[in-house]
This record gives structure tokens, sequence and C-alpha cells, in this order.
């Protein structure tokens, strides 16, 4: 019986071309593999309760607020730059349609004003950027000091409360046993993934985040789109932040404020999963369930916090490591 | 030019404007760090790196009243848990003059500098909350008994269950926090002792006291998805946490009862609602700020220093029955 090793020269070469093409295929899909290995570690650690109902609903609804919020550090990061006060402008948005319903306003008024204000800071920081050509870093870091600033005048430094329950229902009522936020974050995924994928303002944006000068020259309006992803971004993250005052049933000027950092880590998984190593929104849900998973499983498994820390870290930095070896190979 | 000449203005302007805005009301000290005596002002140098705390807000305004009231010349400076700003703004109040130093709500750990820059200065310290055990930083540091928070609130689930031996407690800390460290181990402790089995097998640490409420309500979440009604009772530190853990229990249609340490309005309120918040603790920030000063006053009359350098004081445990009574901690002032 003939061995590989007896193969003819033509076949070695084969076999040497398909291991690199195996090689390619991990380094190409490596987060994607490393989400399912995720999964099949916690699900054979524990396999009574990671992948039950419950469980999974329990993942879903734990980053459903996480993926709004990384879907609008998506869009900005398409365009090339990145948004360090998508958590700020979530929290004020919170903040601000709390004190609303605390003082009486009706519902769909607070909320609408809640989005008024996350659109103002990402119009904001479209101006900033895209007109008086401040770097992303230090217009974002600056307006999220600000708006933070802003949370803690709007709440006095306390904790909002005692919302009525059809606000809070937004956040913590069910349909068919799924959590409501489940369900805005699917539909906010799906409107701005067809957003980048199909439309004129979308490819414009992919345009700018490959080459900005080559987009000018080629007729795009560079300033209007990044100035536009801004905006989205902000009117997205105020979107997050109310439904994450009605998921808690309270608002405060810091709330949720790690999800900008996670967001921005969800996003960078992401641009590992497509072969041009651009943001994307698939990849951005990618990135946010192995954040999820990551967090779920490791509680589950009564890991101590400070090191889930550190393997959140180490994730992040093999998936951003993985994404230079696959720009290299481009 | 005259642009930059304007910009160069306008800079000028909006830094004193700044500087005018930032500086303390009751004027600039003056230098020298002699005892107050005859008609010179009281000196006082108050600072606080937990000024964005609701307790940390309460007490910036009480201080500065009690400055007024009493005619001290009080700087305050407010550090927003940033101690690299916080600490050498105090060391330059501390260099300008000063007759006594009063920290409210900083770990000793935190202000190594200060208390150096005070000793140096010959100025003593005053502090409110400012440390779980006796130090030779202050002359007096007045905070609240960790023992008996942990007496009280154990009470409250050893009543509500039936007993403490063989129940299921998860006790949720957060290690930055001095007081919350300390109650957090000895909740520990006093549970084991009592027969109690500790969920997890140790204490669960919250990572962020800004995100400690969606942090407690995953950690119970994900603790109650792996072990359905595995869990009789939460033990939280603070109250944000615990309202976080309250919800989840809520969520998970788990019976688990869960205490907190603050009496914030909304714990209050959770408590009355009669869910799964079961209790809370009040620290008596007034009457604790009452005594400091009456210290701070004994010393300014007449040199008297305290006579041990640690207090601490009862704190009351919150129910049902009596939280209509409490007037919550971040309702103070």
């Amino acid at each position: 019986m003939a061995t590989p090793a007896s193969n003819t020269p033509t076949s070695t070469v084969s076999i040497s071309a398909g291991g690199r093409s195996v090689g390619r295929l991990l380094l190409q899909s490596g987060t994607v593999v490393a989400l399912i290995l995720l999964i099949v570690f916690f699900f054979a650690m524990r396999p009574d309760v990671f992948l039950t109902f419950t469980n999974v609903r329990n993942i879903l609804y734990q980053v459903s607020i996480l993926a709004i919020i990384a879907g609008a550090q998506t869009v900005v990061m398409v365009v090339g730059d990145f948004d360090l006060s998508v958590g700020a402008t979530s929290a004020l948005a919170g903040a601000v349609t709390g004190a609303l319903l605390i003082g009486g306003v009706p519902i769909p008024m607070a909320i609408i004003v809640g989005l008024i204000v996350g659109l103002l800071i990402g119009v904001a920081n479209g101006l900033l950027i895209a007109y008086l050509r401040l770097s992303a870093f230090v217009a974002t870091l600056a307006t999220m000091t600000s708006v933070i600033g802003l949370a803690y005048l709007v709440t006095e430094g306390t904790t909002l409360f005692n919302f009525p329950a059809e606000f809070n229902n937004l956040g913590q009522g069910r349909f068919l046993e799924i959590p409501l936020p489940v369900y805005f974050a699917i539909v906010i995924s799906v409107v701005l993934w067809l957003v980048l994928r199909f439309t004129t303002a979308g490819r414009r944006w992919y345009a700018t985040g490959g080459n900005a000068e080559v987009s000018r020259l080629s007729g795009v309006n560079v300033k209007r789109a990044r100035f536009i992803a801004f905006s989205v971004a902000g009117l997205v993250s105020a979107i997050g932040g109310i439904l994450l005052a009605a998921r808690l049933g309270s608002a405060s000027a810091v709330q949720g404020e790690d999800n900008m950092m996670f967001s921005v880590a969800a996003v960078f998984l992401g641009m590992t999963v497509v072969r041009s190593g651009v943001a994307n929104l698939g990849g951005t849900m990618v990135g946010v369930a192995i954040i999820g998973v990551m967090s779920n499983g490791l509680n589950i498994l009564g890991v101590n916090a400070y090191v889930q820390q550190v393997l959140t870290g180490l994730i992040i930095i093999a998936a951003v490591t993985l994404s230079s070896l696959k720009t290299r190979e481009r | 030019m005259r642009t930059r000449f304007k910009a160069l203005a306008a800079l000028a302007a909006v830094a004193a404007l700044t500087l005018a805005g930032c500086s303390s009301p009751s004027g600039e000290p003056a230098p020298g760090g002699e005892p107050a005596g005859g008609d010179e002002p009281f000196k006082v140098v108050a600072f606080t790196s937990g000024n964005q705390t609701p307790i940390g807000a309460w007490w910036v305004k009480a201080m500065d009243a009690k400055a007024k009231e009493l005619g001290w010349d009080m700087t305050m400076i407010q550090g927003d848990f940033d101690f690299q700003k916080m600490n050498p703004a105090v060391e330059s109040a501390i260099g300008q003059g000063a007759d006594v130093v009063v920290d409210g709500y900083t770990d000793f750990a935190s202000i190594g500098s200060i208390v150096t820059a005070a000793k140096d200065a010959g100025i003593p310290m005053f502090a409110i909350d400012s440390g779980t055990e006796p130090s030779d930083a202050f002359v007096l540091n007045i905070t609240t008994d960790q023992q008996g928070i942990v007496d009280q609130t154990l009470g409250a689930f050893d009543k509500a269950l039936g007993g403490l031996a063989g129940k299921t407690v998860m006790v949720i800390g957060h290690d930055p926090h001095a007081g919350i460290r300390l109650r957090a181990s000895l909740a520990e402790k006093a549970l084991k002792a009592a027969g109690a089995e500790i969920a997890n097998g140790e204490i669960q640490k919250v990572e962020s006291p800004a995100t400690g409420r969606t942090e407690a309500l995953k950690l119970v979440a994900d603790y109650l998805a792996a072990h359905p009604d595995g869990l009789d009772a939460i033990w939280v530190g603070w109250d944000d946490a615990a309202l976080g853990a309250a919800q989840a229990v809520k969520e998970a249609g788990s019976h688990a009862v869960v205490s907190g340490v603050d009496a914030t309005s909304e714990a209050i309120a959770g408590i009355q609602a009669g869910g799964a918040f079961l209790a809370t603790i009040e620290q008596p920030w007034p009457s604790i700020l009452d005594d400091l000063i009456k210290q701070i006053e004994a010393y300014r009359a007449d040199g008297t220093l305290p006579s041990n350098n640690f207090e601490a004081v009862q704190a009351n445990l919150v129910t049902k029955d009596n939280a209509a009574s409490i007037t919550p901690s971040d309702k103070l002032g």
C-alpha cells in the first residue's frame, strides 16, 4: 500500500499547496474558527448548561447593547477612523431620556430627544473631524470628556431611576421568550449591513476608508462621507444608550462605559474575518459573539474576573496579530 | 500676526476665566504653615477623590457649608479619582499654608505624598472614611464599622432564609475600594463560619464601579443559567452592584435574596417594592461629619488633638420595616 511519502513529485507539490491553502484558510477564517472553538470548549466543559436555550438567550441578551454600539463603531471604522465617544454618547442619551421621563415627558418624546442628543454629538464629531480636520483620536477624546461632564450635569452625579414601566419594557420585555433588545440589535445590524453593502453611501464609506485621496479624486465627497459616518455613529450609539437605560431601569453618567473599548475590540476582531481586512458588520458581530461567549463561558466556569480580563486582552492581541499577518500576506 | 495675537489673547482670557472658575470661593490661602491664632482665618485644605459619587458630592457641599458657618478659609480640591492630578494640587495647597488638612473618602493608601507633605509641614490631617484600619496618616479618621455592616446584613439573610447553614451565597466585591474589600472578605469569612457555601468558591470581583451594575447582573445571570435555583442569597458590597444582582434574580425567576450597602434611593425603593432586594445599610455620614467638625474645632480652639486616631461608627440596617424613614445617601444634600 502506497504511503504519501512514496507519491510522485507532482503529488508532493499538490500536498504542499494543499497545506498552504489549509494554512491560508485557517488564517482567513481564524476568528470564526476561534469562535467555534470557544463554543465547543465551553460546551465540552459544561454540556448541561452552555448551549441550553436559557443560556444562549442569556448570551444574546448580554451582548445586544454591545452589538448596537459596535455597529456604530463599525461605520466609523469603515471610513478609516474610530470613535472614542460612543460609550459616553450612549450614557448621555440614556441619561437625557431618563431625566425627561422622570420629569413627566411622554416616552416617545423623551426617546426622540435622547436620539437627537446622540445625533448632535455625532454631528459635532463629524464637523470636527471632516471639516476642521482634527484627528479622530483627539476630537472624539475631547467630545467624550465633555459628554461625560454633560452626563454628570444631567444626572447630578446620581443614578436616575423610576422610569415608566412601558419604557423599561423596551429593555426588559420579551417576545417569544427572547428579550426585546435582541430584536433591536438584529434589526439595527441588518439595516447597517444593508447600508454598508448595498447603498452608494456605504460604498463611499468603504472607498473613503480604503484611500481617501483616491476617493476624492474619483469624485467622492470624502468630507461629507466622514461627516455622515460620525453622525450615524452618534445616533446609533444613542439607541444603544437608551436601550441600556431601559434594560437596567436606570441611567447614570458612566453607564456602559466599557462599551467603547469592547466595541473597538469587536470591530478589530471582525476585521480579521474578511479577506480585505477592513471593518465589516458581519465580522463585527462575530467579534461581539466572541466577547459574549468568552465572558459567559468563563463566568459559568467560575473563572476569576481578573483572569477573564487578561484572557480578553490576549484574544484581542491574537486577533489583531492575525489581521496584520493577513494584511502582510496581501 | 494679528490673528496669532488674537488667538493668544483669547487663550489668555479663557485661561484666566478657567482659573477664576476653579479657584476656591473662600479665597486664596495665605502663605505660611503657622497654626491659626488671633484674628487670622483658620485655613483648611480639604480634598476628596470621590466627588463624582453621590456621597462625595454631598460631602463637598456639606464641607463648604460648614466652612462658611464656622468662618474657615477653606480650599476644596476635587480629584475625580485622578490621584496624579489631585495629590500635587493638595500638596501645593499645603505648601501655601494651612492649619489642618481634611481628607474625604480617599483611602490613605492612595495619598502617601499628601501625608508626607502634611507631616513635613506639621499640619494634622483629619479624615472621614479614608481607610478601614487605624493609620498614623491621620490624627483622626472616622468611618463605619465594617464588621457591624456584615453582621447586620448577614443577620437579615439568616432571618429571611431560616439560617445560613447549607445555603449557597454569592459574595460580590470590588478590591480597589478599601471598605468594600474589607467587608466582602469579612462577609465571606462569616458565611463560611456559619456553614454557608460560597458560590464559585470565592468572592466574585467587579472590576469597575462605573459598570458595577452590569457586571454584577452578568455574574449572577450567568451563575443562575449554570445553576438554576442555585443561589439562596447574594451579598454585595455596595448598592449599585446589588441592584444589578437583584435584577438578574428577578429575570431568572430565582428566589434568592440580595443585600447591598449605601442606602441609595433606588435600593430603598427596591426594598420597599418587596422584590429580591432584602436589605441595605445606611451609613450615618452627616452625624459622622458633625463629630469630625467638632474635633477640628477643638484643635482650632486650643490645639487639642483627638485621643484616638480611628473611630468606627455603627451603621444602620435598612429593611422593608424602616425603609420609609431613611434619608437616601444620594439625597443627603
